[in-house]
């Protein structure tokens, strides 16, 4: 390696293994801003909580960070170091790097122009891509980055975690790792040595020429940023213990309040225009026709034999995507010959290539069968949002989306059942951060509680288009048969794992 | 000069997306993959449509909370009978939403010399005067053969009101000639066309539906 003694920016071989922390996220960091006449969903990843760790090369932040992280345990907590910002060099800067005659180690080798553009995108919960950058090359791998999209905690780390002010201002605490030098080079030669087989001068030479005195320049002075200052060497558990604890109440008030919030979207009296639900031009349920009723009672039937419960499945959920797909895009088509030879003039042309879809894990999946046969080509997103088993509260775990999907002039969200209704709030909000149009999204259910309706409603305006199936209201919960609506049994019966 | 508005005829809501899914099934240039799928998709519309016209009974049953759940099920049996060989692409159709119907075959075809349609074999269930008949047959233009085929059924003792006459085009004389004869079967269809041309097919059509379905 070139650049022997730039432990810094050498980092881990891959970024994304290791620094990019665990991809799940949570909602453990939530806000929601909230204005009576106008009630909107804030997802727990509109302002995450941002962890800053800055400190000498050597001085242990990686570790300092790794630490927070596993102690932390919430889920979608991202790493990121800014080695992955470092500039792209020049043909000059890069003969002078190979023979570590460049210096890395001044804050102006790093991009914090681009690094406060990228925190400040997820700060305001848009997806956003971490340029990957290569050692071997001195430059970014191009066309490729790591995409970080609604994390909840974001520890952001490397030298001048705490230097530009740009960067301080985002962040909610900012800890300064502490180490004398003398440390910090007896650290950097055993692991450049012994891991990773540097010879003695080289490493000596760099750390006089650009680390030492960079340090002494440029990172001491940033620790009358830090809210707090960890010493690295030796036990610095109890310090950590300490921080984690800080930032975990911090994290449990904004927990609560994503769920306190959630609750009153759906208490909030929603508009008079929307109030009932078969006059709101935005609902659609199926009229009960005998079919229709037939299939519900099969499905709500619970001597229906398994094989019996997903051919009714099926059913209902191609008339529940054909109907979605009444106001399927089209062009008008000026002139179309038929097969009998006759031109028919202005026809309508539909586009389902501009129709996707995403199917909720796992509910929604039970429409998969169905929505081949209507769209075979369709594009098919995945989501996977799981309830916090002990507060309830939605997380997001994973998002798969189809490319462009803000290209396409429809997206068909499918759900086995709407109960509580958050976790379709949350996949809306996901569709909307990647640049969707409410109005394009349509949710297709099997079930929905008017619970769920009505906090779908409010937080969107009633943009959203919703079709389903039976619509159960909260009387019928409360006085009447129906809290088997307030159960998965769709999914659960569906594909038979309880 | 037709009989508008017709009684006993269901057409299935002209949504957009229904109108679109004929323009690729008339279209000659849509090739027979696309032609299959796409008139596949309305079968099923229509096949869904004469269901909804069966009888059902009150029936509560028990959900998995043990609530009771006051529901519907279907009466009375049914089976499909379908018009050799255009109308058997549509027993597929009804078999996605019935699973084991029973499904009879009629084969009539045009007498070359009296260019009338002549009855040249049928093999229906033994019971099918106890059943709702889906009869299948995806073009009515003159109605010559369905007319036939329906008293074939009506010889065989099913009751008129007890048979759907599902199809994807009808024109309006074949709906006149149809119900002159038989008033009381319920049309199932997707598209009203113009008329007829001097070769007695629809206008503007799709072409030969058997032949595009499984020949071209």
């Amino acid at each position: 390696m070139p650049t022997s003694a730039l432990e810094d920016s050498l980092g881990p071989p891959s970024p994304s293994h290791k620094k990019i922390g665990s991809r799940r996220r949570s909602s453990a960091n939530s806000m929601m801003s909230f204005d009576e006449a106008h009630p909107k969903y804030v997802p727990p990843w509109t302002t995450p909580y941002i962890i800053g760790i800055g400190g000498p090369s050597g001085s242990g932040k990686t570790s300092v960070a790794s630490k927070i992280v596993s102690m932390m345990n919430v889920p979608w907590t991202v790493l990121i170091s800014l080695d992955n910002f470092y500039k792209p060099l020049s043909t000059e800067e890069r003969q002078k790097a190979f023979k570590s005659e460049y210096d890395f180690d001044e804050p102006a080798a790093i991009d914090l122009d681009l690094a406060y553009q990228c925190i400040s995108n997820l700060k305001n919960g848009r997806k956003t891509d971490i340029p990957i950058y290569s050692f071997v090359n001195h430059n970014r791998v191009p066309g490729k980055t790591i995409p970080i999209y609604g994390a909840s905690v974001i520890v952001l780390e490397g030298i001048y975690g705490l230097y530009d002010q740009r960067l301080l201002d985002l962040m909610d605490i900012k800890i300064y790792v502490h180490a004398d030098l003398d440390i910090c080079l007896a650290r950097r030669l055993s692991r450049d040595i012994v891991s990773r087989g540097r010879d003695l001068h080289g490493c000596i030479d760099q750390w006089e020429r650009f680390v030492k005195p960079n340090a002494e320049k440029y990172v001491k002075p940033t620790m009358k940023n830090a809210d707090a200052i960890i010493p690295s060497m030796g036990e610095n558990t109890t310090a950590v213990t300490l921080l984690v604890d800080h930032i975990k109440s911090k994290l449990d008030i904004k927990s609560e309040q994503h769920i306190k919030e959630l609750n009153r979207l759906c208490e909030l009296s929603i508009g008079h225009r929307y109030v009932t639900f078969s006059k709101n031009p935005k609902i659609t349920e199926l009229p009960k026709s005998n079919t229709i009723n037939a299939l519900l009672t099969g499905i709500l039937d619970k001597e229906t034999d398994r094989d019996s419960f997903v051919f009714f499945v099926d059913r209902l959920a191609m008339i529940l995507l054909t109907t979605s797909l009444h106001s399927v895009p089209f062009h008008i088509q000026e002139t179309m010959e038929t097969g009998s030879n006759y031109t028919m003039h202005n026809v309508v042309a539909c586009e389902f290539d501009k129709v996707s879809s995403v199917s909720l894990i796992r509910s929604g999946d039970c429409f998969m069968t169905s929505i081949r046969k209507t769209i075979p080509s369709i594009s098919i997103g995945k989501l996977l949002i799981q309830s916090d088993s002990q507060t309830g509260e939605p997380q997001l775990h994973g998002e798969f989306l189809p490319h462009n999907i803000d290209k396409y002039k429809k997206t068909l969200v499918l759900q086995g059942q709407i109960i509580t209704g958050s976790s379709t709030l949350m996949a809306i909000q996901v569709l909307l951060d990647y640049g969707v149009r409410a109005e394009n999204i349509t949710i297709v259910t099997f079930f929905a509680t008017e619970i769920g309706l009505k906090r779908i409603i409010n937080a969107f305006g009633n943009k959203v288009e919703i079709v389903v199936a039976d619509i159960v209201m909260n009387d019928e919960m409360k006085h009447g048969n129906s809290k088997w609506a307030a159960t998965r049994f769709i999914d659960a019966n569906y594909f038979g794992c309880k | 000069m037709s009989t508008e508005p017709f009684k006993n005829v269901s057409l299935l809501p002209q949504t957009n997306q229904l109108v679109g899914l004929y323009t690729i099934i008339r279209d000659k240039k849509t090739a027979r993959p696309d032609f299959i799928f796409y008139s596949d998709r309305i079968i099923r519309l229509l096949v869904e449509e004469g269901l909804n016209h069966l009888p059902v009974e009150k029936k509560d049953v028990s959900t998995e909370t043990n609530e009771v759940f006051s529901g519907v099920g279907f009466l009375g049996k049914i089976c499909g009978v379908s018009i050799v060989r255009a109308g058997e692409s549509m027993e597929q159709g009804l078999r996605d939403c019935c699973r084991s119907v029973r499904i009879g075959k009629i084969l009539i075809q045009r007498d070359e010399e009296t260019a009338l349609p002549k009855l040249f074999y049928e093999k229906l269930p033994e019971d099918i005067a106890d059943r709702y008949v889906f009869l299948l047959d995806p073009m009515l233009a003159t109605g010559g053969s369905a007319i036939m085929a329906t008293d074939v059924l009506i010889k065989r003792g099913v009751k008129p009101e007890r048979i759907f006459f599902l199809n994807l085009i009808c024109s309006k004389e074949g709906i006149d000639n149809y119900h002159a004869a038989f008033p009381e079967v319920r049309i199932v269809t997707g598209a009203l066309d113009q008329g007829l041309n001097e070769q007695k097919y629809l206008v503007p059509g799709l072409g030969d539906f058997g032949d595009r379905y499984y020949c071209i």
